[in-house]
Protein backbone atom coordinates (compact mmCIF):
# COMPACT_ATOMS: atom_id res chain seq x y z
CA UNK A 1 0.00 0.00 0.00
CA UNK A 2 2.66 2.46 1.06
CA UNK A 3 4.78 1.46 -1.94
CA UNK A 4 1.84 2.18 -4.23
CA UNK A 5 1.40 5.57 -2.56
CA UNK A 6 5.06 6.32 -3.01
CA UNK A 7 4.83 5.33 -6.66
CA UNK A 8 1.78 7.56 -7.12
CA UNK A 9 3.57 10.43 -5.39
CA UNK A 10 6.62 9.89 -7.62
CA UNK A 11 4.42 9.82 -10.70
CA UNK A 12 2.77 13.10 -9.72
CA UNK A 13 6.14 14.58 -8.90
CA UNK A 14 7.64 13.69 -12.26
CA UNK A 15 4.54 14.95 -14.07
CA UNK A 16 4.92 18.24 -12.20
CA UNK A 17 8.53 18.42 -13.22
CA UNK A 18 7.69 17.90 -16.88
CA UNK A 19 4.99 20.52 -16.55
CA UNK A 20 7.39 22.92 -14.89
CA UNK A 21 10.19 22.43 -17.35
CA UNK A 22 8.14 22.59 -20.49
CA UNK A 23 5.04 24.56 -19.59
CA UNK A 24 6.25 28.11 -19.82
CA UNK A 25 9.27 30.09 -20.81
CA UNK A 26 8.26 32.78 -18.36
CA UNK A 27 9.44 32.38 -14.83
CA UNK A 28 6.43 32.16 -12.55
CA UNK A 29 6.41 32.41 -8.78
CA UNK A 30 5.24 28.81 -8.45
CA UNK A 31 8.36 27.68 -10.30
CA UNK A 32 10.46 29.10 -7.47
CA UNK A 33 9.83 25.94 -5.46
CA UNK A 34 11.32 23.85 -8.28
CA UNK A 35 14.37 26.10 -8.36
CA UNK A 36 14.76 25.96 -4.58
CA UNK A 37 14.23 22.19 -4.63
CA UNK A 38 17.29 21.99 -6.82
CA UNK A 39 16.19 18.83 -8.64
CA UNK A 40 18.79 18.51 -11.43
CA UNK A 41 16.32 16.71 -13.71
CA UNK A 42 14.11 19.81 -13.88
CA UNK A 43 16.79 22.45 -13.69
CA UNK A 44 18.90 20.91 -16.47
CA UNK A 45 16.32 22.01 -19.03
CA UNK A 46 16.11 25.49 -17.57
CA UNK A 47 19.88 25.85 -17.67
CA UNK A 48 20.14 24.56 -21.21
CA UNK A 49 17.88 27.12 -22.81
CA UNK A 50 18.06 30.90 -22.74
CA UNK A 51 14.55 32.26 -22.43
CA UNK A 52 14.08 35.96 -21.98
CA UNK A 53 10.99 35.60 -19.79
CA UNK A 54 12.73 33.27 -17.42
CA UNK A 55 15.84 35.44 -17.20
CA UNK A 56 13.68 38.47 -16.42
CA UNK A 57 11.95 36.36 -13.77
CA UNK A 58 15.28 35.56 -12.15
CA UNK A 59 16.29 39.22 -12.22
CA UNK A 60 12.93 40.13 -10.66
CA UNK A 61 13.44 37.60 -7.85
CA UNK A 62 16.98 38.91 -7.25
CA UNK A 63 15.76 42.52 -7.17
CA UNK A 64 12.89 41.70 -4.84
CA UNK A 65 14.54 39.19 -2.52
CA UNK A 66 17.95 40.82 -2.16
CA UNK A 67 16.39 44.29 -2.16
CA UNK A 68 14.02 43.48 0.69
CA UNK A 69 16.75 41.83 2.71
CA UNK A 70 19.04 44.82 2.16
CA UNK A 71 16.25 47.21 3.13
CA UNK A 72 15.59 45.31 6.34
CA UNK A 73 19.29 45.43 7.15
CA UNK A 74 19.61 49.13 6.35
CA UNK A 75 16.51 50.04 8.36
CA UNK A 76 18.60 49.60 11.49
CA UNK A 77 20.52 52.72 10.52
CA UNK A 78 17.66 54.74 9.01
CA UNK A 79 14.70 54.43 6.61
CA UNK A 80 16.73 56.31 3.97
CA UNK A 81 19.51 53.73 4.24
CA UNK A 82 16.84 51.05 3.83
CA UNK A 83 15.77 52.72 0.59
CA UNK A 84 19.36 52.85 -0.66
CA UNK A 85 19.91 49.19 0.19
CA UNK A 86 16.81 48.27 -1.75
CA UNK A 87 18.80 49.26 -4.84
CA UNK A 88 22.34 48.47 -3.74
CA UNK A 89 21.92 44.83 -2.70
CA UNK A 90 20.49 43.65 -6.04
CA UNK A 91 23.03 45.87 -7.81
CA UNK A 92 25.93 44.01 -6.16
CA UNK A 93 24.52 40.64 -7.20
CA UNK A 94 23.72 41.64 -10.78
CA UNK A 95 27.02 43.51 -11.28
CA UNK A 96 28.96 40.50 -9.96
CA UNK A 97 27.05 38.18 -12.28
CA UNK A 98 27.65 40.36 -15.32
CA UNK A 99 31.22 41.32 -14.41
CA UNK A 100 32.29 37.70 -14.20
CA UNK A 101 30.01 36.35 -16.92
CA UNK A 102 32.71 36.22 -19.57
CA UNK A 103 35.27 34.66 -17.25
CA UNK A 104 32.82 32.09 -15.88
CA UNK A 105 31.76 31.22 -19.42
CA UNK A 106 35.39 30.55 -20.38
CA UNK A 107 36.30 28.62 -17.24
CA UNK A 108 33.50 26.04 -17.55
CA UNK A 109 34.69 24.49 -20.85
CA UNK A 110 38.33 24.79 -19.80
CA UNK A 111 37.60 22.87 -16.62
CA UNK A 112 35.74 20.08 -18.39
CA UNK A 113 32.09 21.04 -18.94
CA UNK A 114 31.26 22.33 -22.40
CA UNK A 115 28.71 24.98 -21.44
CA UNK A 116 27.80 27.80 -23.80
CA UNK A 117 28.31 31.34 -22.53
CA UNK A 118 24.60 31.84 -21.95
CA UNK A 119 24.25 28.49 -20.19
CA UNK A 120 26.96 29.33 -17.66
CA UNK A 121 25.42 32.77 -17.16
CA UNK A 122 22.04 31.08 -16.64
CA UNK A 123 23.49 28.70 -14.02
CA UNK A 124 25.12 31.53 -12.07
CA UNK A 125 21.93 33.57 -12.33
CA UNK A 126 19.88 30.61 -11.07
CA UNK A 127 22.25 30.21 -8.14
CA UNK A 128 21.99 33.90 -7.22
CA UNK A 129 18.21 33.67 -7.61
CA UNK A 130 18.18 30.96 -4.94
CA UNK A 131 20.34 33.16 -2.68
CA UNK A 132 17.99 36.12 -3.21
CA UNK A 133 14.88 34.04 -2.62
CA UNK A 134 16.27 32.66 0.64
CA UNK A 135 17.43 36.12 1.76
CA UNK A 136 14.08 37.62 0.78
CA UNK A 137 12.30 35.05 2.90
CA UNK A 138 14.48 36.10 5.85
CA UNK A 139 13.79 39.80 5.31
CA UNK A 140 10.77 39.91 7.69
CA UNK A 141 12.81 38.14 10.38
CA UNK A 142 15.70 40.55 9.97
CA UNK A 143 13.26 43.46 10.04
CA UNK A 144 11.76 42.08 13.23
CA UNK A 145 15.21 41.71 14.83
CA UNK A 146 16.19 45.22 13.77
CA UNK A 147 12.87 46.59 15.02
CA UNK A 148 13.57 45.07 18.43
CA UNK A 149 17.15 46.35 18.55
CA UNK A 150 17.95 49.89 19.73
CA UNK A 151 18.25 51.99 16.57
CA UNK A 152 21.63 53.18 15.38
CA UNK A 153 20.18 56.46 14.17
CA UNK A 154 21.43 59.40 16.21
CA UNK A 155 23.30 57.24 18.71
CA UNK A 156 26.84 58.23 19.51
CA UNK A 157 27.50 55.16 21.66
CA UNK A 158 26.67 51.83 20.06
CA UNK A 159 25.71 48.93 22.26
CA UNK A 160 28.27 46.33 21.26
CA UNK A 161 26.05 43.45 22.34
CA UNK A 162 23.29 44.68 20.02
CA UNK A 163 25.76 45.44 17.23
CA UNK A 164 27.39 42.02 17.47
CA UNK A 165 24.03 40.26 17.61
CA UNK A 166 22.78 41.92 14.43
CA UNK A 167 26.12 41.36 12.71
CA UNK A 168 26.16 37.68 13.68
CA UNK A 169 22.58 37.24 12.49
CA UNK A 170 23.50 38.69 9.10
CA UNK A 171 26.53 36.40 8.80
CA UNK A 172 24.49 33.31 9.71
CA UNK A 173 21.64 34.13 7.31
CA UNK A 174 23.85 35.09 4.36
CA UNK A 175 26.03 32.01 4.92
CA UNK A 176 22.95 29.80 5.00
CA UNK A 177 21.63 31.31 1.75
CA UNK A 178 25.05 30.95 0.09
CA UNK A 179 25.51 27.34 1.17
CA UNK A 180 21.98 26.39 0.09
CA UNK A 181 22.47 27.93 -3.36
CA UNK A 182 25.91 26.47 -3.92
CA UNK A 183 24.86 22.97 -2.89
CA UNK A 184 22.13 23.13 -5.52
CA UNK A 185 24.52 24.55 -8.09
CA UNK A 186 26.99 21.76 -7.32
CA UNK A 187 24.30 19.10 -7.75
CA UNK A 188 23.33 20.63 -11.07
CA UNK A 189 26.92 20.89 -12.29
CA UNK A 190 27.52 17.30 -11.18
CA UNK A 191 24.49 16.14 -13.08
CA UNK A 192 25.51 18.07 -16.21
CA UNK A 193 29.14 16.97 -16.23
CA UNK A 194 28.68 13.47 -14.83
CA UNK A 195 31.79 14.04 -12.74
CA UNK A 196 32.08 15.22 -9.16
CA UNK A 197 35.63 16.39 -9.71
CA UNK A 198 34.70 18.58 -12.71
CA UNK A 199 31.70 20.00 -10.82
CA UNK A 200 33.88 20.81 -7.80
CA UNK A 201 36.52 22.53 -9.95
CA UNK A 202 33.97 24.68 -11.76
CA UNK A 203 32.09 25.56 -8.60
CA UNK A 204 35.33 26.52 -6.87
CA UNK A 205 36.51 28.64 -9.81
CA UNK A 206 33.14 30.44 -10.10
CA UNK A 207 32.94 30.96 -6.35
CA UNK A 208 36.46 32.34 -6.16
CA UNK A 209 35.82 34.79 -9.00
CA UNK A 210 32.44 35.90 -7.68
CA UNK A 211 33.72 36.34 -4.12
CA UNK A 212 36.72 38.30 -5.36
CA UNK A 213 34.70 40.75 -7.46
CA UNK A 214 31.66 40.75 -5.16
CA UNK A 215 33.73 41.79 -2.13
CA UNK A 216 35.17 44.74 -4.02
CA UNK A 217 31.76 45.80 -5.34
CA UNK A 218 30.41 45.69 -1.77
CA UNK A 219 33.35 47.84 -0.75
CA UNK A 220 32.62 50.40 -3.48
CA UNK A 221 28.90 50.47 -2.70
CA UNK A 222 29.38 50.81 1.06
CA UNK A 223 27.71 51.64 3.45
CA UNK A 224 25.01 49.02 3.82
CA UNK A 225 24.42 49.87 7.47
CA UNK A 226 26.95 52.58 8.17
CA UNK A 227 28.47 54.10 11.23
CA UNK A 228 26.05 56.15 13.35
CA UNK A 229 28.55 59.02 13.43
CA UNK A 230 28.68 59.27 9.62
CA UNK A 231 25.90 60.60 7.41
CA UNK A 232 23.55 58.30 5.51
CA UNK A 233 24.74 58.22 1.89
CA UNK A 234 24.29 56.13 -1.22
CA UNK A 235 28.08 56.22 -1.88
CA UNK A 236 30.79 57.36 0.47
CA UNK A 237 32.77 60.28 -1.04
CA UNK A 238 35.83 58.00 -1.02
CA UNK A 239 34.01 55.04 -2.58
CA UNK A 240 36.68 54.54 -5.22
CA UNK A 241 39.65 55.10 -2.91
CA UNK A 242 41.41 51.96 -1.73
CA UNK A 243 40.06 48.48 -2.06
CA UNK A 244 38.66 45.79 0.17
CA UNK A 245 41.79 43.63 0.18
CA UNK A 246 44.20 46.50 0.92
CA UNK A 247 42.04 47.38 3.90
CA UNK A 248 42.07 43.79 5.15
CA UNK A 249 45.87 43.56 4.75
CA UNK A 250 46.32 46.89 6.50
CA UNK A 251 44.08 45.74 9.35
CA UNK A 252 46.11 42.52 9.71
CA UNK A 253 49.30 44.62 9.62
CA UNK A 254 47.99 46.86 12.43
CA UNK A 255 47.10 43.76 14.43
CA UNK A 256 50.67 42.49 14.38
CA UNK A 257 52.48 45.84 14.62
CA UNK B 1 6.49 28.11 -23.37
CA UNK B 2 7.07 28.38 -27.04
CA UNK B 3 7.02 25.13 -28.92
CA UNK B 4 10.35 26.03 -30.40
CA UNK B 5 11.76 26.09 -26.89
CA UNK B 6 10.22 22.86 -25.64
CA UNK B 7 13.33 20.83 -26.41
CA UNK B 8 16.28 22.89 -25.28
CA UNK B 9 19.72 22.02 -26.59
CA UNK B 10 21.49 19.48 -24.41
CA UNK B 11 24.54 20.51 -22.43
CA UNK B 12 27.36 18.29 -23.62
CA UNK B 13 29.89 17.09 -21.08
CA UNK B 14 33.52 16.57 -21.95
CA UNK B 15 34.81 13.01 -21.58
CA UNK B 16 36.30 12.19 -18.16
CA UNK B 17 39.85 13.41 -17.84
CA UNK B 18 41.05 9.95 -16.84
CA UNK B 19 40.09 8.47 -20.21
CA UNK B 20 43.03 7.52 -22.48
CA UNK B 21 43.83 10.20 -25.10
CA UNK B 22 42.61 9.19 -28.55
CA UNK B 23 44.72 10.02 -31.59
CA UNK B 24 43.97 13.44 -33.05
CA UNK B 25 41.35 13.32 -35.79
CA UNK B 26 39.62 10.21 -34.41
CA UNK B 27 36.55 12.36 -33.75
CA UNK B 28 34.96 13.60 -37.02
CA UNK B 29 34.29 17.01 -35.40
CA UNK B 30 38.02 17.60 -35.19
CA UNK B 31 38.34 17.36 -38.95
CA UNK B 32 35.97 20.31 -39.48
CA UNK B 33 38.09 23.31 -40.56
CA UNK B 34 38.10 26.40 -38.35
CA UNK B 35 36.73 29.13 -40.63
CA UNK B 36 37.36 32.44 -38.86
CA UNK B 37 38.40 34.37 -35.74
CA UNK B 38 35.27 33.50 -33.78
CA UNK B 39 35.68 29.86 -34.75
CA UNK B 40 39.24 29.93 -33.44
CA UNK B 41 38.11 31.35 -30.07
CA UNK B 42 35.29 28.82 -29.80
CA UNK B 43 37.56 25.95 -30.74
CA UNK B 44 40.39 26.80 -28.35
CA UNK B 45 37.91 26.97 -25.45
CA UNK B 46 35.65 24.04 -26.28
CA UNK B 47 37.49 21.80 -28.73
CA UNK B 48 41.23 22.24 -28.17
CA UNK B 49 41.86 18.90 -29.93
CA UNK B 50 40.27 20.37 -33.05
CA UNK B 51 42.83 23.19 -32.99
CA UNK B 52 45.66 20.67 -32.48
CA UNK B 53 44.43 18.57 -35.39
CA UNK B 54 43.89 21.53 -37.71
CA UNK B 55 47.42 22.77 -37.01
CA UNK B 56 48.72 19.52 -38.48
CA UNK B 57 46.78 19.97 -41.71
CA UNK B 58 48.13 21.67 -44.84
CA UNK B 59 47.12 25.34 -45.00
CA UNK B 60 47.17 25.80 -41.25
CA UNK B 61 48.77 29.22 -41.80
CA UNK B 62 45.35 30.91 -41.93
CA UNK B 63 44.41 29.45 -38.58
CA UNK B 64 47.71 30.53 -37.07
CA UNK B 65 47.23 34.04 -38.49
CA UNK B 66 43.69 34.17 -37.08
CA UNK B 67 44.88 33.04 -33.64
CA UNK B 68 47.70 35.58 -33.60
CA UNK B 69 45.39 38.40 -34.72
CA UNK B 70 42.88 37.64 -31.98
CA UNK B 71 45.73 37.39 -29.45
CA UNK B 72 47.03 40.82 -30.46
CA UNK B 73 43.55 42.40 -30.29
CA UNK B 74 42.76 40.82 -26.91
CA UNK B 75 46.16 41.81 -25.55
CA UNK B 76 45.64 45.40 -26.70
CA UNK B 77 42.22 45.53 -25.03
CA UNK B 78 43.59 44.14 -21.77
CA UNK B 79 46.48 46.60 -22.03
CA UNK B 80 44.04 49.52 -22.29
CA UNK B 81 42.31 48.25 -19.14
CA UNK B 82 45.70 48.11 -17.40
CA UNK B 83 46.45 51.61 -18.73
CA UNK B 84 43.27 53.07 -17.17
CA UNK B 85 45.00 52.74 -13.80
CA UNK B 86 47.33 55.66 -14.59
CA UNK B 87 45.55 57.17 -17.60
CA UNK B 88 47.31 59.69 -19.86
CA UNK B 89 50.05 58.24 -22.03
CA UNK B 90 49.64 54.86 -20.36
CA UNK B 91 46.35 54.43 -22.19
CA UNK B 92 48.34 53.74 -25.36
CA UNK B 93 51.71 52.80 -23.85
CA UNK B 94 50.41 49.95 -21.66
CA UNK B 95 48.60 48.12 -24.51
CA UNK B 96 51.59 48.53 -26.81
CA UNK B 97 54.00 47.26 -24.16
CA UNK B 98 51.85 44.33 -23.02
CA UNK B 99 51.26 43.19 -26.61
CA UNK B 100 54.90 43.60 -27.63
CA UNK B 101 56.02 41.86 -24.44
CA UNK B 102 53.79 38.90 -25.15
CA UNK B 103 54.83 38.55 -28.80
CA UNK B 104 58.55 39.11 -28.12
CA UNK B 105 58.49 36.52 -25.29
CA UNK B 106 56.87 34.00 -27.61
CA UNK B 107 59.34 34.73 -30.42
CA UNK B 108 62.35 34.55 -28.10
CA UNK B 109 61.22 31.20 -26.72
CA UNK B 110 59.98 29.64 -29.97
CA UNK B 111 63.35 28.26 -31.18
CA UNK B 112 64.08 26.66 -27.80
CA UNK B 113 60.62 25.05 -27.76
CA UNK B 114 61.28 23.54 -31.17
CA UNK B 115 64.69 22.24 -30.07
CA UNK B 116 63.32 20.84 -26.82
CA UNK B 117 60.51 19.11 -28.70
CA UNK B 118 63.02 17.55 -31.09
CA UNK B 119 65.18 16.44 -28.15
CA UNK B 120 62.12 14.76 -26.63
CA UNK B 121 61.71 12.72 -29.80
CA UNK B 122 58.80 14.73 -31.15
CA UNK B 123 58.00 14.77 -34.85
CA UNK B 124 56.43 18.26 -34.77
CA UNK B 125 57.43 20.63 -37.57
CA UNK B 126 58.46 24.21 -36.78
CA UNK B 127 55.19 25.46 -38.29
CA UNK B 128 53.18 23.22 -35.99
CA UNK B 129 55.18 24.35 -32.96
CA UNK B 130 54.60 27.96 -34.03
CA UNK B 131 50.87 27.21 -34.30
CA UNK B 132 50.79 25.69 -30.83
CA UNK B 133 52.50 28.78 -29.39
CA UNK B 134 49.87 30.89 -31.19
CA UNK B 135 47.22 28.72 -29.50
CA UNK B 136 48.91 29.28 -26.14
CA UNK B 137 48.84 33.07 -26.70
CA UNK B 138 45.23 32.96 -27.86
CA UNK B 139 44.02 31.07 -24.80
CA UNK B 140 46.01 33.31 -22.48
CA UNK B 141 44.74 36.55 -23.95
CA UNK B 142 41.06 35.60 -24.21
CA UNK B 143 41.18 34.53 -20.58
CA UNK B 144 42.72 37.90 -19.75
CA UNK B 145 39.74 39.51 -21.48
CA UNK B 146 37.54 37.50 -19.11
CA UNK B 147 39.44 39.02 -16.21
CA UNK B 148 39.30 42.53 -17.70
CA UNK B 149 36.07 43.71 -15.99
CA UNK B 150 37.46 42.67 -12.59
CA UNK B 151 40.79 44.35 -13.33
CA UNK B 152 38.99 47.52 -14.38
CA UNK B 153 36.93 47.67 -11.16
CA UNK B 154 40.10 47.37 -9.08
CA UNK B 155 42.13 49.80 -11.20
CA UNK B 156 39.45 52.45 -10.57
CA UNK B 157 39.45 51.94 -6.84
CA UNK B 158 43.07 51.74 -5.79
CA UNK B 159 46.14 53.94 -6.07
CA UNK B 160 48.63 51.26 -5.10
CA UNK B 161 50.88 50.19 -7.98
CA UNK B 162 52.02 47.20 -5.93
CA UNK B 163 48.45 45.99 -5.33
CA UNK B 164 47.48 46.41 -8.98
CA UNK B 165 50.73 44.78 -10.09
CA UNK B 166 50.02 41.78 -7.88
CA UNK B 167 46.48 41.54 -9.22
CA UNK B 168 47.58 41.67 -12.88
CA UNK B 169 50.28 39.11 -12.16
CA UNK B 170 47.74 36.78 -10.56
CA UNK B 171 45.44 37.08 -13.59
CA UNK B 172 48.35 36.60 -15.96
CA UNK B 173 49.49 33.52 -14.02
CA UNK B 174 46.04 31.90 -14.13
CA UNK B 175 45.70 32.62 -17.86
CA UNK B 176 49.21 31.29 -18.52
CA UNK B 177 48.46 28.07 -16.59
CA UNK B 178 45.50 27.36 -18.87
CA UNK B 179 47.56 28.23 -21.95
CA UNK B 180 50.39 25.96 -20.90
CA UNK B 181 47.93 23.17 -20.18
CA UNK B 182 46.82 23.42 -23.82
CA UNK B 183 50.44 23.33 -24.97
CA UNK B 184 51.26 20.31 -22.80
CA UNK B 185 48.16 18.45 -24.02
CA UNK B 186 49.18 19.16 -27.63
CA UNK B 187 52.76 18.02 -27.11
CA UNK B 188 51.55 14.79 -25.54
CA UNK B 189 50.45 13.83 -29.07
CA UNK B 190 53.95 14.38 -30.43
CA UNK B 191 56.13 12.94 -27.73
CA UNK B 192 55.72 10.78 -24.61
CA UNK B 193 58.49 12.51 -22.70
CA UNK B 194 57.42 15.84 -21.25
CA UNK B 195 60.69 16.70 -19.47
CA UNK B 196 61.92 19.04 -22.19
CA UNK B 197 58.61 20.86 -22.20
CA UNK B 198 58.75 21.36 -18.43
CA UNK B 199 62.15 23.02 -18.75
CA UNK B 200 60.85 25.19 -21.58
CA UNK B 201 57.81 26.24 -19.50
CA UNK B 202 60.14 27.43 -16.73
CA UNK B 203 62.18 29.43 -19.26
CA UNK B 204 59.06 30.91 -20.87
CA UNK B 205 57.67 32.01 -17.48
CA UNK B 206 60.98 33.65 -16.55
CA UNK B 207 61.16 35.49 -19.87
CA UNK B 208 57.63 36.82 -19.50
CA UNK B 209 58.26 37.89 -15.91
CA UNK B 210 61.42 39.69 -16.98
CA UNK B 211 59.33 41.55 -19.59
CA UNK B 212 57.51 43.26 -16.69
CA UNK B 213 60.84 44.85 -15.74
CA UNK B 214 62.26 45.32 -19.24
CA UNK B 215 59.18 47.21 -20.46
CA UNK B 216 58.41 49.05 -17.22
CA UNK B 217 56.35 50.92 -16.40
CA UNK B 218 53.31 49.01 -17.67
CA UNK B 219 51.49 50.32 -14.58
CA UNK B 220 52.31 53.68 -13.05
CA UNK B 221 54.11 56.53 -14.81
CA UNK B 222 57.67 57.39 -15.89
CA UNK B 223 59.48 60.14 -17.78
CA UNK B 224 60.56 57.83 -20.56
CA UNK B 225 58.72 55.20 -22.60
CA UNK B 226 61.29 52.53 -21.73
CA UNK B 227 63.48 52.32 -18.59
CA UNK B 228 66.96 53.84 -18.58
CA UNK B 229 68.27 51.46 -15.93
CA UNK B 230 68.47 47.68 -16.38
CA UNK B 231 66.95 45.60 -13.63
CA UNK B 232 66.09 42.01 -12.84
CA UNK B 233 62.34 41.57 -12.34
CA UNK B 234 62.64 40.53 -8.69
CA UNK B 235 64.62 43.65 -7.76
CA UNK B 236 62.09 45.77 -9.72
CA UNK B 237 59.22 44.25 -7.76
CA UNK B 238 61.06 44.69 -4.46
CA UNK B 239 61.68 48.36 -5.25
CA UNK B 240 58.01 48.84 -6.13
CA UNK B 241 56.97 47.17 -2.87
CA UNK B 242 59.41 49.26 -0.82
CA UNK B 243 58.20 52.43 -2.51
CA UNK B 244 54.87 51.48 -0.95
CA UNK B 245 52.88 52.89 -3.83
Amino acid sequence: MSRARAFARDAIGSRDLIHMSAATANFQVRQLSVLLGGNPAALKDWAASWEKGRVLGYVAVICTGAGLYGAAMGYWRSPVQAGYNLVKFPLVILATTMGNALLNGMLAPLLGLDLRFRQSLMLVLMSFTIVAAVLGSFAPIVFFIVWNTPSLAGQQEVSWAAYNFVQLTQVVLITFAGVAANLRLFRLLHSLSGSGSVARKILFAWLAGNLFLGSQLCWILRPFIGSPVLPVEFFRPNAFQGNFYETVFRAIGHLFS
Amino acid sequence: MNDSHSTPPPIPANPPSGAPALPLGSNPDEAVPIPNFVGAIEAILRQPRRVMFQLRQPGSGRLIAAMLTVSVVCSLIYGVIAGTFSGGTQLWAAPVKSTCGLLISALICLPSLYIFSCLSGSSARLGEVFGLVAGLLLLMTILLIGFAPVAWVFSQSTESVAAMGALHLAFWLIATCFGLRFLSAAFAHYSHSGDGLKVWIAIFLLVMLQMTAALRPILGTADTFLPKEKQFFISHWMKSLKAGK
